[in-house]
């Protein structure tokens, strides 16, 4: 069977500045990201219902149990007893940093590929997926 | 009620909203926060948290898979984030300082508007498999927003170029606001944004949106984070939920037709901008 013609809307090229390793490289990165964030979201759960067999939605949806943890020395103390509130916590801030890491990738296979408009785009996102992250979120609250 | 089957339901209620948010490009949120509230008197804070985690499954979900088949578009994807991260950061600030139910009620109503309005136009190309007549503009020539996929419904290579980006830019830094403020990943304008004026073939519009959304989503989370709305005992089995529905979507879309995921995504937008505008309203 012959390859068909490509179909097309316009005069488009195909892109050949991107390569193959970039769109591979990026989906391994979020499929990492994503079952790393599972695994702790999962171990924490189930961590937690080993401790506390009677508890109810409602005492649940009524705490935060999640701000003693967002510091890093609060978040390793909380690894280093193995508290669930604390992989939980982990799990998340796995899943939130997933994107983030993706995007450093995408400026790297961009600055590789000396496409300097699209490196300093992706470049400029960072720093504000950073500054929103650790400057603008405390500064906030 | 106990936690276990509040557990449970809510991954139930995540696999319902992965499935259709990894379809439609609208993340699932859309679908965790109403259940969140309505389903578990859950406070708006809480289930947008949750809300955010469940759109940040959708995006890792069906982002590995849709960029490892190049059906997202990285290159249009990673362009549009400078409009919708800082509208994110924007978002989520003005919804921890401002708490005027007036402005909210007065945005959900112009918001739900605007979605109304953008309408006829993808409900006008229900028959168009792929766009046709595209003219890419200058920014769209220079900086190569344009690419090619392979679709295995027609087993050919379809090629696309981006038209309006000067429109779409507005749109996004918009749906960033939106993000931001509601808990929502927005995706309805970035999908109607990169269908109605990039035009973009519907499947690369909808993978796309649902890529770009993480990175919409982690820009607000530091601000929900900081403020304690995330709560990680919510937020998990929506996530592992989502993410298993959004698995099972991100088989499913590579084999539809573009006129099919467009029949899918325009009732979905029709409903959610109705729902808006009467929430905006205070109507139930």
């Amino acid at each position: 069977m012959t390859d068909p013609e490509p179909v097309s809307p316009g005069a488009a090229e195909p892109d050949v500045r991107l390569p193959l390793a970039a769109y591979r490289r990026m989906a391994f990165v979020l499929r990492s990201g994503l079952v790393a964030s599972l695994l702790l979201l999962a171990g924490g759960i189930a961590e937690y219902f080993a401790h506390h067999p009677g508890a109810t939605a409602q005492a649940i949806l009524a705490t935060n149990p999640i701000a003693g943890y967002l510091s890093l020395s609060g978040l390793a103390r909380g690894i280093g007893r193995g508290s669930s509130e604390a992989l939980l916590t982990l799990g998340v801030l796995v899943l939130v940093a997933t994107p983030i890491v993706r995007v450093v990738s995408g400026f790297y296979y961009f600055q590789r590929g000396g496409e300097r408009t699209m490196a300093t785009i992706t470049l400029l996102v960072f720093v504000l997926l950073l500054f929103g992250l650790l400057v603008f979120g405390p500064f906030v609250k | 009620m106990d936690l276990l089957v509040f557990v449970l339901l809510l991954i139930l209620t995540g696999i319902a909203a992965g499935l259709l948010g990894s379809l439609t490009g609208l993340g699932g949120a859309v679908v965790v926060i109403p259940v969140l509230i309505v389903g578990f008197g859950a406070t708006f804070p809480v289930a947008a948290g949750a809300g955010l985690i469940t759109i940040l499954a959708t995006s890792s979900t069906t982002g590995s898979a849709y960029v490892r088949d190049q059906l997202t578009d990285l290159r249009i994807g990673m362009f549009f984030e400078i409009a919708t991260v800082p509208g994110a950061i924007l978002g989520a600030t003005a919804t921890v300082l401002l708490t005027h139910a007036n402005l909210n009620a007065a945005l959900s109503v112009a918001l739900g508007i605007v979605l109304l309005g953008i309408l006829p136009g993808s409900v006008r190309r229900r028959h168009e498999e792929l766009p046709e007549g595209v003219v890419p503009d200058r920014r769209s020539k220079s900086l190569g927003l344009y690419g090619e996929y392979r679709d295995p419904v027609t087993g050919r290579s379809v090629r696309y170029e981006a038209a309006d980006t000067n429109s779409a830019l507005g749109v996004m830094f918009g749906a960033g606001v939106i993000s931001g403020m509601f808990g929502i990943g927005a995706g309805i304008f970035k999908v109607l944004a990169l269908d109605h004026y990039l035009r973009l073939p519907m499947k690369v519009s909808t993978s796309t949106s649902n890529f770009m959304m993480g990175v919409t989503a982690a820009a607000g989370a530091g601000v929900l984070l900081a403020a304690g709305y995330v709560n990680p005992f919510v937020a998990a089995p929506a996530a592992m939920g989502t993410a298993l529905g959004a698995y099972v979507g991100s088989r499913v879309l590579p084999g539809l037709t573009n006129r099919s995921v467009r029949l899918i995504v325009v009732p979905v937008v029709a409903a959610l901008a109705i729902e808006t505008i009467l929430r905006g309203l205070g109507l139930p």
